[in-house]
């Protein structure tokens, strides 16, 4: 126990994916959580979504394992249908009171089978489809939710409004159902408080301008995301609204509810639109095979993410249109579409008929959320999004509360992923003292010994109250097990996953000397764990389980063909028995972790991943290039919330000095790196040898070095650092300037480098004002693409402009004219907007020179990482896993994963120590199970198994044999199925185990 | 019921397909009953010798079925599996088993509809090749048939 | 064209030169047969070995064979199927490429003794070659046989005469055959299902299940072949038809990629299957499907063990 009074548990509000990172990261570090959910179920926003971009990864297949994880984590209490009402306290011992509100259902008992849904009469909006089609009074929120548990809507229910009805308790097979729950208040102790409570789409009903309140064919992108769906109202198949024909032409009306001052209020970029637009548009194509015109109408494209770019030029190439303008009127037409009227960049009037209208909404702090930010007494900033730092960008205004998501600013999912494992990191530097002293850890018998004996399999049919027996004929398929080989015992249950079948089941165990269980019931993805843990507790190897999925394989897809599905249910039952006659116990190997890091770049993300970890206890060594710390940031100015880097960087710098924890090692690289998780052993060009557990790369990324526009040529031609550099020295020689330009996208955005550098409108338009500010009379051009000025940035811009700052667009085809006369500056722009071409004489130019990887091949050759095609540190999962790569144990942070400000850097070095955390954490790592392992008597070394291997987790020894390390195997079967001599097995998926599989399905 | 029943054998991966037809489960998608699902962690798993060892064995069709490219939970699992496909299929294919016995697909866990409408597509199609009679081994006449 | 005998002269220096220069303790050659019209492998460790050393139209075996596993350095005479073979052995790391020393000899084409048998029936005492003909001598006969009628289906169609991977060539290069390779594919795969069936079948009826295919060719070196395995066990041991079907067919899908059309294993086959029909289907596919040909180059990498995100696979719904 913690000396203190230090409370080691973390308050999560709101379930949605950065919430639920959070969590994780935090119940993996050390730390109790409770995740306090509003709604019935986790998921948040990200579950409505069919595809993300820029991957077009399916949502839900995405998040429903992390789901799966939360709704299971041992250490992570879900609080659903729960509000929070105050938290007192300070940082390191807060108190929580919340109210439970009553969910009617006894979580404990429901089955999810659905039969109380079938027979509620109440038809009500489904806001899941976003109100395009209807859900009962009783539901749950979506098919895959967790936790899979019914609700009761209690203000639509018409026995909790009228005491008639009563259809659901009727027929609850579980008896789940209960009319008189009521609300609970709750008090809970945590050490600090972690804030996600996401966003609202921007609600254009209000706005009369967009005609959403009375046309049909003017719908949402929120909404045509769910047409967009498989578990959609359409199930995928886009409408036109009106009449649910197959529309022809599709128009997207971009920042609807963003950047918009006039209207709205809502001067800020939301960040996502123009990427969830084009996403959507892409999709909608392809559902319609390729018949179907799609133009998004927008002021300026801002695909600034990683990857972002290609996938606007990849929509260009499928014919999508983008048409620069502002749309002025929407008018729906008398039957069916509606007439879009718009006006080019150039000026030009025009109108165009469109069969639907797709408003790309915005996102909105709710007032709900901004009551509770009043009420906890956060500042907010003038669009109620809750205030941080550029050099704290997860940390509110007071002490001991964290944020993450949408709440702090505008951003898409990767980035909400990152700031939550950051919050989780930063939520705890206080609370060290008290790690661990709240999580709970299970206690389980020792093993009973199974092996050499001959199978005795139990067989447990499970009758899911009348889900399975209403159709299956379970006596039937119980008599029919009991014929089984090696079949000891077969019975049947009511409810198999309740508990008094699971206590009877440990009881069978012992009294039948059972050691194969398979259970003919739901599906393993939901139920298997449970099992088991069931086997666990009785002593037996977890996997000497299978299972037979006759429910939602069977009994409930095959209601109408009950003799069919007996049939169907004895076969899959008789397959469980043949692979579990096979299986045999696996092993969990415990390996060491050396508790420290090793940090590969003294820069901002290095120093901050390397203080951060410092912070929870464990020790780093920052291996950096150079003769000094703070890469690109020394040269940096300011930021644009106008925060000074220089003295940042210098408490920073001390700071890491100062920490006892830190080893930096400056003018040293790695020159060659072994091991894996847990135990990796680099050598230094010094000579030196680091032993650590984990290893987190920050290597940075350089300016590029233009080779055009007179750069490097005539001295008045700077990039932008080096503009930053002469206004840090306050230089003489901008006393003497009048007259600047800015040209932006120097270097990106181009064939050979098709990706945004994502700063430089930001820092052109802040160096600006700043130069402004500096000399109100100084005439400042800026030659610009688009300007990407995302999230609040957007409030930048506008005051450029304001101050005066002219903004003059160009195209790729007709980029700016640098010319020099007599050692002059001389700028020949075409301006779209009037027409003609603007003669510019500038003191100085400056240059948006892209930001260009670090060329880190040989680094990722040593620690086998992966680098994209633009050189970029490629992540395992460009949207849930953006700090980690694919290899357990090896983090990145910074602009070497690709280019961000300073606020996303630093977030992401603290996402960085977070999960690195979360490996350093355990003094002993469990590896093992279902993992693969090699027969090195048929093994010919030929070396395709380690080609194929997603996860370097197979190598070569001294012998030349393939051998697997458990640690970073994930159990694929990749190498199983690729050898063509068979030595690779998957444990738990074997030739053998399967081959019984086929044959008696047949 | 007079008419032939073909039996199938389906190879889904854990956290695509197999998922989507637990959720066909859960929407109550009625599909026909003539499929017997093996689940493997990733279609990557797959060893072509499975196909053939379930036409072997009298199958008279087979589906193999996981996540979209790009979806795989195993990072490129699925990539891998692709290529294997490819082969397998224009191998099976010249020499002549008909190409509606052998269906692969790609549906995610999101995809209960996608999934039903091939469940039905994959049997009608196999419905309509009729029984397995070429690409199965003699049933043995000894008892003892080979340790599986 | 060199003839033979210059042939066999260059390859007996550059193999002593070889194990002057210390490149190599042993040189895999061809010897002359013990049988007419062949020759057999042959390992010389000295410069007298080396005189036994030939070329001849009969060097049919691939002497990569005889590669995996084996220590020390290795200089192997190979044409420009063996070569190739040798390169996907080095990239499954069967074979270190600094102990080899590949002596690359540009080649016209091997013969197909059954061909020469079906155009002279009557028994013969003696043969001769010549580069471009065969001479059979009976006892009141001489009959003299063009190379070109007599080639081995896959050296007619070999567009690989020349080892590009060789350490070093015994003679100038030759042009690869113009011939399309697949063309008798194409047209079976215009033929109806029912119709492909019966020709596989048919194409494999007398298959003894003697393994000798497997055991001829250079990329079968797996240490327990899957023909063997037990548990679970793959294939039936009798030879129902099935069974020998699918081993062909796994045969084939395990040379994907990786087949280089050597022959080996159809001029190994006691009863004259045309076993490489089935490598040639995945062959084909790779070709068609990502452009690879096998053993071309030390760089590239098998089809099976990448992969490219946008692949195409139209058929997968």
């Amino acid at each position: 126990m913690a000396s203190d009074n230090t409370v080691g548990a973390v308050l999560v509000a709101g379930g949605g994916v950065a919430g639920m990172q959070a969590s994780l990261d935090l119940a993996n570090a050390g730390y109790y959580v409770y995740l306090v959910e509003k709604s019935l179920a986790i998921g948040g926003r990200m579950s409505q979504l069919d595809k993300t971009f820029p991957t077009n990864d399916c949502s839900m297949c995405i998040i429903s394992p992390k789901l799966v994880e939360v709704g299971r984590h041992i250490n992570i209490e879900l609080l659903t249908l729960t509000d929070i009402l105050s938290i007192e306290g300070e940082e390191g011992n807060f108190t929580v009171k919340a109210r439970k509100n009553p969910r009617y259902i006894d979580m404990s008992k429901c089955i999810a089978c659905g039969e109380c849904t079938k027979k509620c009469p109440k038809k009500l909006n489904n806001e899941y489809n976003e109100n395009l089609d209807t859900r009962k009074a009783i539901y749950v929120q979506y098919a895959q939710a967790v936790p899979l548990k019914y609700g009761i809507d209690a203000k639509e229910c018409i026995y909790l409004t009228k005491g008639k009805c009563g259809n659901c308790k009727k027929v609850c097979p579980a008896d789940a159902v209960n009319y008189d729950d009521k609300p609970e208040d709750i008090s809970l102790k945590v050490g600090s408080v972690i804030l996600a409570p996401g966003f609202a789409p921007f609600k254009p009903s209000d706005f009369e301008t967009y005609r959403y309140y009375d046309a049909k064919d003017v719908i949402t992108a929120l909404e045509f995301e769910r047409y967009l769906g498989a578990t959609g109202p359409t199930m995928g198949h886009v409408i036109r609204p009106s009449d649910h024909s197959d529309p022809k032409k599709i128009a997207f009306l971009q920042c609807v509810g963003s950047r918009d001052i006039n209207r709205t209020d809502h001067g800020y970029c939301s960040s996502v639109c123009c990427m969830y637009a084009i996403k959507e548009a892409i999709i909608a194509k392809e559902h319609a095979g390729g018949n179907l015109d799609v133009t998004i109408f927008y002021m300026d494209i801002r695909t600034f993410g990683k990857d972002f770019e290609r996938y606007y030029e990849k929509a260009k190439a499928a014919g999508i249109k983008f048409v620069r303008s502002r749309v002025h009127t929407v008018q729906p037409e008398p039957q069916n579409g509606v007439m879009i009227h718009y006006i080019t960049d150039g000026g030009v009037s025009n109108q165009e008929f469109f069969d639907v209208a797709v408003l790309s909404h915005g996102l909105v702090i709710t007032g709900e959320t901004k009551k509770l930010s009043d009420e906890l007494e956060l500042e907010t900033d003038h669009y109620n999004f809750a205030k941080t730092s550029t050099f704290a960008p997860v940390a509110l205004s007071r002490p001991g509360f964290y944020a993450c998501g949408v709440f702090t600013g505008p951003k898409d999912i990767p980035t909400s992923v990152m700031e939550a494992s950051a919050a989780a990191a930063a939520s705890t530097t206080k609370l060290t003292s008290a790690r661990s002293t709240l999580t709970k850890v299970i206690h389980l018998p020792a093993p009973v010994d199974v092996s050499g004996e001959p199978p005795r399999i139990g067989v447990f049919i499970c009758h899911c109250g009348i889900n399975i027996a209403s159709v299956v004929d379970v006596p039937k398929v119980v008599e029919f097990a009991k014929t089984l080989p090696f079949v000891e015992y077969a019975t049947n249950t009511i409810f198999a996953c309740s508990q008094d079948s699971q206590d009877k089941l440990v009881s069978l165990i012992k009294e039948y000397r059972l050691n194969r269980i398979v259970v003919s019931a739901c599906s393993p993805r939901t139920h298997e764990p449970l099992f088991q843990e069931t086997l666990a507790s009785a002593g037996l190897n977890k996997y000497l389980y299978e299972m037979a999925n006759i429910r939602n394989h069977d009994s409930w897809v095959h209601a109408g063909h009950p003799a069919e599905a007996t049939r169907k249910a004895m076969d899959m039952t008789e397959m469980a028995v043949a692979k579990a006659a096979l299986l045999v116990p696996l092993k969990e190997n415990i390996i060491d972790v050396d508790p420290t890091a090793l940090v590969i770049g003294g820069g901002v993300a290095g120093l901050n991943t390397a203080l951060t970890l410092s912070s929870q206890g464990f020790k780093s060594v920052i291996v950096e290039k150079s003769d000094k710390t703070g890469g690109n940031a020394n040269r940096i100015h300011s930021t644009p919330k106008g925060e000074s880097v220089p003295e940042y960087l210098e408490s920073l710098k001390k700071k890491v000095e100062e920490d006892p924890n830190i080893t930096l090692i400056l003018n040293s690289q790695v020159n060659k790196a072994d091991g894996y998780v847990g135990n990796f052993v680099s050598t230094l060009s010094t000579g030196e040898e680091i032993k650590h557990g984990v290893t987190i790369i920050a290597t940075g990324a350089l300016e590029h070095k233009p080779s055009e526009y007179f750069y490097g040529k005539n001295p008045n031609v700077l990039t932008q650092l080096e503009l930053d550099e002469l206004i840090k020295a306050n230089d003489p020689r901008l006393n003497d300037a009048k007259n600047y330009v800015f040209i932006q996208c120097v270097g990106s955005r181009e064939p050979d480098r098709l990706y945004c550098s994502k700063v430089c409108c930001t820092h052109t338009v802040h160096a600006a004002i700043e130069l402004k500010k500096r000399k109100p009379e100084a005439r400042i051009f800026v030659l610009y693409r688009d300007i990407r000025t995302y999230a609040q940035k957007e409030d930048l811009y506008k005051e450029a402009r304001s101050l005066g700052v002219i903004f003059v667009r160009y195209d790729l085809d007709a980029k700016p004219e640098v010319l020099e006369e007599d050692g002059h500056l001389k700028i020949k722009a075409f301006d779209p907007v009037s027409g003609h071409v603007l003669v510019l004489s500038p003191d100085f130019l400056v240059l948006a020179a892209a930001m260009v990887s670090g060329n880190e091949c040989e680094l990722a050759m040593q620690f086998k990482v992966p680098l994209d095609q633009d050189g970029w540190f490629f992540e395992a999962h460009q949207k849930l896993r953006p700090v980690d790569f694919a290899t357990d144990g090896i983090f990145m942070a910074g602009i070497c994963h690709y280019p961000k400000p300073m606020e996303e850097v630093i977030a992401q070095a603290q996402a960085a120590a977070a999960r690195a955390a979360t490996v350093l954490i355990q003094p002993k790592m469990t590896v093992g199970g279902i993992v693969a392992e090699i027969n090195q008597n048929k093994c010919s070394g030929c070396g395709v198994c380690v080609s194929v291997c997603p996860y370097n987790a197979i190598s070569l020894d001294d012998k030349g044999k393939a051998v697997v390390n458990e640690a970073l195997c994930k159990g694929c079967g990749n190498c199983a199925s690729s050898c063509r001599s068979d030595a690779p097995s998957l444990r738990g998926f074997t030739n053998a185990g399967l081959f019984a599989q086929i044959a008696s399905a047949l | 019921m007079s008419e032939f029943e073909p039996k199938i054998v389906a190879f889904f991966c854990n956290w695509c397909t197999y998922g989507a037809a637990d959720l066909a489960g859960v929407s109550r998608l009625e599909y026909p009953p003539n499929f017997r699902v093996v689940r493997l962690p990733c279609t990557g798993r797959l060893n072509p010798k499975f196909i053939l060892e379930a036409f072997k064995r009298g199958a008279d069709g087979v589906w193999v079925s996981g996540c979209h490219p790009g979806d795989c939970h195993y990072i490129a699992g699925n990539y891998y599996a692709r290529r294997k496909f490819i082969v397998m299929h224009y191998m099976l294919d010249s020499i002549g088993l008909e190409a509606d016995r052998l269906r692969f697909s790609w549906i995610s866990s999101a995809e209960a509809t996608k999934f039903q409408h091939m469940a039905t597509d994959v049997v009608e199609h196999v419905r309509a090749c009729g029984p397995n009679l070429k690409f199965r081994k003699a049933p043995l006449i000894l008892g003892m048939e080979e340790v599986a | 064209m060199p003839s033979l005998e210059e042939t066999t002269q260059k390859i007996r220096e550059t193999a002593k030169k070889a194990l002057a220069d210390g490149k190599a303790e042993v040189v895999i050659g061809y010897k002359k047969g013990t049988y007419p019209l062949s020759t057999a492998p042959f390992f010389a460790r000295t410069p007298e070995d080396c005189d036994q050393l030939i070329w001849s139209n009969f060097a049919r075996i691939n002497l990569a064979n005889y590669l995996p596993g084996r220590p020390g350095k290795v200089a192997v005479v190979a044409k420009g199927c063996d070569a190739r073979s040798i390169v996907g052995q080095v990239a499954e790391n069967q074979f270190h490429k600094d102990n080899l020393y590949v002596i690359g000899v540009p080649c016209t084409g091997m013969v197909d003794n059954n061909l020469i048998a079906a155009k002279e029936q009557r028994p013969y005492r003696d043969y001769s070659e010549t580069l471009d003909t065969i001479t059979l001598k009976g006892a009141d006969f001489s009959t003299e046989i063009k190379k070109e009628e007599v080639l081995r289906r896959n050296c007619r169609t070999c567009a690989n005469r020349t080892p590009k991977t060789a350490d070093e060539l015994v003679g100038p290069e030759v042009p690869g055959a113009q011939a399309d390779d697949f063309a008798d594919l194409k047209e079976l795969h215009s033929k109806s299902p029912e119709e492909r069936m019966e020709y596989f079948k048919d194409l494999i009826k007398d298959c003894l299940r003697c393994y000798a295919c497997r055991n001829a060719c250079p990329l079968c070196y797996c240490p327990v072949c899957f023909v063997d395995e037990t548990r679970p066990q793959w294939l039936g041991k009798s030879t129902d038809p099935m069974d020998t079907l699918t081993f062909h067919l796994l045969r084939g899908l395990h040379c994907a990629g990786r087949c280089t059309s050597c022959g080996a294993c159809e001029t190994a086959c006691p009863v004259n299957i045309k076993v490489r029909e089935f490598n040639r289907i995945t062959e084909e596919t790779v070709m068609d499907e990502w452009g690879y040909e096998a053993g071309l180059s030390w760089e590239q990498k098998p089809p099976l063990t990448v992969f490219q995100p946008d692949d195409e696979a139209s058929f997968i719904k």
